[in-house]
């Protein structure tokens, strides 16, 4: 089968408690684009041969004396099973730093900024209520206001909303790609190509789902990417396959198998997706992977298949992120202060976008517009990262 | 003129200059690992060069003053950070790193990042129009030039110099990643400078020391004559400078062909020692006062056309920063390889095109092929932590 969309991730199997996102606990980003400039004090060294703060189901916490600033303490997993680490601000649960999976009998080092107030250490160990350890109050001025774990809990009714979303465009979709088909069944193949880009775009609009429609998503969307025989392989089928033929002068008659092929695949995947599930991980990953889709293979003219629809693309692409947003938007209010600079983001690529009507083709954009676009891209895509950290569910009771 | 078929070197039979003896000579100290970043003007100017650098040219995609102003901020936020190394506070569970990790968990600082801007961001975008340098314009097309636009100018261009490649190629990542939707890369080119072999000034990549003379940095009555901006400059620009880059390749497997006397007739300068074909060690200074008419040191010779040492021409001295650059193969299978020619002036007419315009058709031109570069006004240094750079400019 042709790739899929090589930049969506797939999810970490690997992690022993069940929700842990595929993330390494981080580091703060520095203010950008005019805000404070970052600290350049250095990290205190790891605490010197102190004994480490114990991590486990057991003595959770224990040896923690922590005070205000930037700190590094050594947390060591006495217990027999690997175990999540947080130092969690109390009363409100905003976790300021976390050590994901730390093995059994495994030591490392834990890095946190602490302003005053009043914190624990909690250990989550899968199968086991997370346990928090003992109340240690830090005295100093305020500090990073850490974040308030999302549960899988509070990303129930975003992923309810988002499944409506897709499940009211897969309807659209089944429509616009009969139409196609019916076109090409017909022999009207200047018709084909303009019913096949609202059809496409109607794909490209179900961005954060792609995962859910597993293979489904290679046979309707895939590229031509790692097929032996390229664009001529049998494998290289769906949209991209049906642009290549009505772009390069294929006949009817060879295309109509495609075409075929494609409307069969798209009603199945209507029947069966009330069927599967979006994993709810999805919804944080996608905000900012759609953009990387549209980074790696749209902007650079790498998806093309001859129709030269990438702004139009790129449009669709920000309807998708704009609706994943939307949908989180309840669960981001109160976890990431720069949400407002995604919507002026957003808004700057749609102003743009729409001074560009009507959309020609990438290649031919004057070097000023490509530039605009790359840039207002990207920047949105790197205040879009942050979502997929935030919105990484967590097990806090 | 062909530029496959060479020009012969002729003899010199014109009349020769006096023999003034400018420019120092000889290898320059070493650089120290990091540069103080607040000061008067830029650390990157009259610092000796570094081992490695790249030089990018954005296209500025600010929409408006206020836009121009945060990525000037962040600039030099990012600019400040990366000189004086630190550990970016740990993010927690609200976004992914901050920093790429290529310089591992503590960056080491000594990154020196030097800020530059084209005539382009002084156009009706920014309200900057009154504001430009008195010399700052457009690069000219020269006599053998084959330039290509997009590796030509920019809005703004961040030459950033360290020790390593790694530490480069981590400030450039850290500051576009805090930039993107202010500026956008137009062209981009990484230079290093090799070690002494085997000893003396770095050789360039037709085997040649490169390098050796220039002005004196120094003597700061040379530098106020020869490299700061000078009289007739708004007053925002004091204490900056102008920074010409012009891309050069080597046709090398063409230059590899031909024989050594011919190539050191081509510079004026042995390919062993560095020495001038008047001289016997790198520092002895060339001798044209008593070769008149070029039997020594050809009067068409690269160093004898680009500073006669006459009275005449000493106020266009350069001071020259030469990287090698290595960029692949081309179509034809020749390796793609050169020189990012740099040099620091206080007024281009007078100094580089001045030099430039002498250097036209001199032998060597058949065995280069300069491809792109720009012109560009170094903004004055930041002279303190709440100061950014071009704030005299934009502010
Ligand atoms: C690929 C192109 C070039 C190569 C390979 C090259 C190479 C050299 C070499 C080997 C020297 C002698 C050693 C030294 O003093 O550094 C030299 C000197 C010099 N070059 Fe170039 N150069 C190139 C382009 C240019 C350009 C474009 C300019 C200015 C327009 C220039 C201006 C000078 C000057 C001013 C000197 C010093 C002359 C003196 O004061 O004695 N060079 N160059």
């Amino acid at each position: 089968m042709s790739s899929t969309h090589p930049t969506r991730r797939r999810l970490l199997a690997g992690g022993v408690v069940a929700v842990a996102a595929a993330v390494v606990a981080g580091v703060l980003v520095f203010a950008r684009d005019g805000g404070a400039p970052p600290a350049p004090a250095a990290a205190p060294a790891a605490a010197p041969a102190a004994e480490p703060v114990v991590a486990g189901t057991s003595n959770c916490g224990k040896g923690w004396a922590p005070h205000a600033g930037d700190q590094t303490v050594q947390v060591v997993n006495r217990g027999t099973a690997a175990t999540d680490v947080e130092v969690v601000a109390i009363p409100s649960g905003a976790v300021h730093g976390e050590l994901e999976g730390l093995g059994a009998g495994l030591t490392r080092p834990l890095r946190v900024v602490l302003g005053g107030g009043d914190y624990a250490i909690r250990c989550g160990v899968e199968d086991v209520s997370p346990i928090t350890g003992p109340v240690v109050h830090v005295a100093g001025p305020p500090g990073p206001a850490g974040v308030v774990p999302v549960t899988a809990n509070d990303l129930a009714g975003p992923l309810e909303q988002y499944t409506g979303y897709v499940t009211t465009g897969l309807t659209t979709l089944v429509r616009r790609t009969t139409e196609l088909r019916d076109a090409v069944r017909a022999g009207d193949l200047g018709k084909a190509r303009s019913a096949w880009l609202p059809a496409h775009l109607a794909y490209v609009r179900l961005g954060a789902a792609y995962g859910a429609f597993g293979d489904a998503d290679g046979a309707i969307d895939g590229d031509p990417g790692g097929l032996p025989r390229g664009v001529a392989d049998p494998g290289f089928t769906g949209f991209r396959r049906l642009e290549h033929g009505l772009w390069h002068g294929q006949s009817a008659k060879q295309l109509t198998p495609v075409a075929d092929k494609l409307a069969a695949d798209v009603a199945a995947l209507r029947k069966s997706f009330p069927r599967s599930q979006i994993d709810p991980r999805d919804l944080g990953l996608r905000a900012h992977e759609i953009f990387e889709d549209v980074d790696r293979e749209t902007l650079t003219g790498g998806a093309d298949q001859g129709s030269h629809s990438e702004l139009a693309e790129v449009a669709a692409s920000l309807d998708a992120t704009k609706e994943l947003v939307g949908v989180l938007r309840l669960v981001l209010t109160t976890r990431y202060p720069r949400l407002s600079e995604v919507d002026s983001g957003m808004a700057r690529l749609a102003s743009l976008l729409a001074g560009l009507r009507p959309y020609r083709p990438l290649g031919s954009l004057p070097r000023a517009d490509r530039a605009r676009l790359n840039g207002s891209v990207g920047d949105l895509v790197e205040k879009l990262a942050p979502i997929a950290v935030i919105c990484a569910p967590r097990r806090t009771s | 003129m062909s530029h496959s078929r060479r020009t012969f070197l002729l003899g010199g039979l014109a009349g020769a200059g006096a023999g003034l003896l400018t420019g120092s000579a000889g290898a320059e100290p070493a650089r120290p690992a990091s540069l103080a970043f607040h000061g008067t003007h830029q650390a990157g100017v009259l610092a000796p060069p570094a081992r490695q650098v790249a030089f990018v040219s954005f296209d500025v995609i600010a929409p408006d003053r206020a836009g121009l102003v945060a990525l000037l901020r962040t600039i030099t936020d990012r600019a400040r950070f990366l000189s004086a190394g630190g550990s970016p506070a740990p993010e927690g569970i609200a976004g992914p790193p901050a920093d790429s990790g290529v310089l591992g968990p503590r960056i080491p600082g000594g990154a020196t990042v030097t800020v530059a801007v084209g005539a382009s961001l002084f156009d009706h975008r920014y309200g900057l129009a009154d504001r430009k340098p008195a010399h700052l314009k457009p690069m000219r097309v020269f006599a053998n030039d084959s330039l290509d636009p997009a590796w030509c100018h920019g809005d703004l261009l961040l030459q950033i110099s360290a020790v390593d490649n790694d530490s480069v190629l981590h400030a450039l990542r850290d500051i576009m990643r805090a930039t993107r939707g202010g500026m956008q890369v137009r062209w981009r080119i990484d230079g290093f400078i090799s070690p002494p072999r085997p000893s003396g000034t770095p050789r360039n990549l037709m085997g040649f020391k490169d390098g050796t003379a220039n002005p004196d940095v120094t003597n700061g009555s040379e530098m106020d004559r020869l490299v700061w901006a000078g009289a007739g400059e708004p007053g925002w620009a004091a204490d900056g400078t102008y920074l010409v880059v012009r891309l050069i390749r080597m046709l090398v497997e063409f230059w590899d062909r031909v024989s050594l006397s011919e190539q050191e007739n081509m510079f004026g300068r042995r390919k062993d020692t560095g020495a001038p074909l008047s001289g016997s060690v790198e520092s002895d200074l060339p001798d044209y006062h008593a070769d008149p008419v070029g039997s020594v040191i050809p009067l068409t010779s690269h160093i004898r056309r680009a500073n006669p040492r006459t009275a005449e021409t000493d106020a266009s001295r350069i001071l020259r920063r030469g990287y090698n650059y290595d960029r692949g193969v081309d179509g034809a299978g020749n390796l793609d390889m050169g020189l990012v020619f740099t040099c620091f002036q206080q007024d281009i007419g007078r100094q580089f095109e001045a030099t430039q315009e002498r250097l036209a058709d001199e032998p060597l031109t058949d065995y280069i092929a300069p491809f792109g570069g720009g012109y560009f006004f170094v903004l004055p240094g930041v002279p303190g932590a709440d100061v950014y750079f071009g704030q005299p400019l934009v502010g």
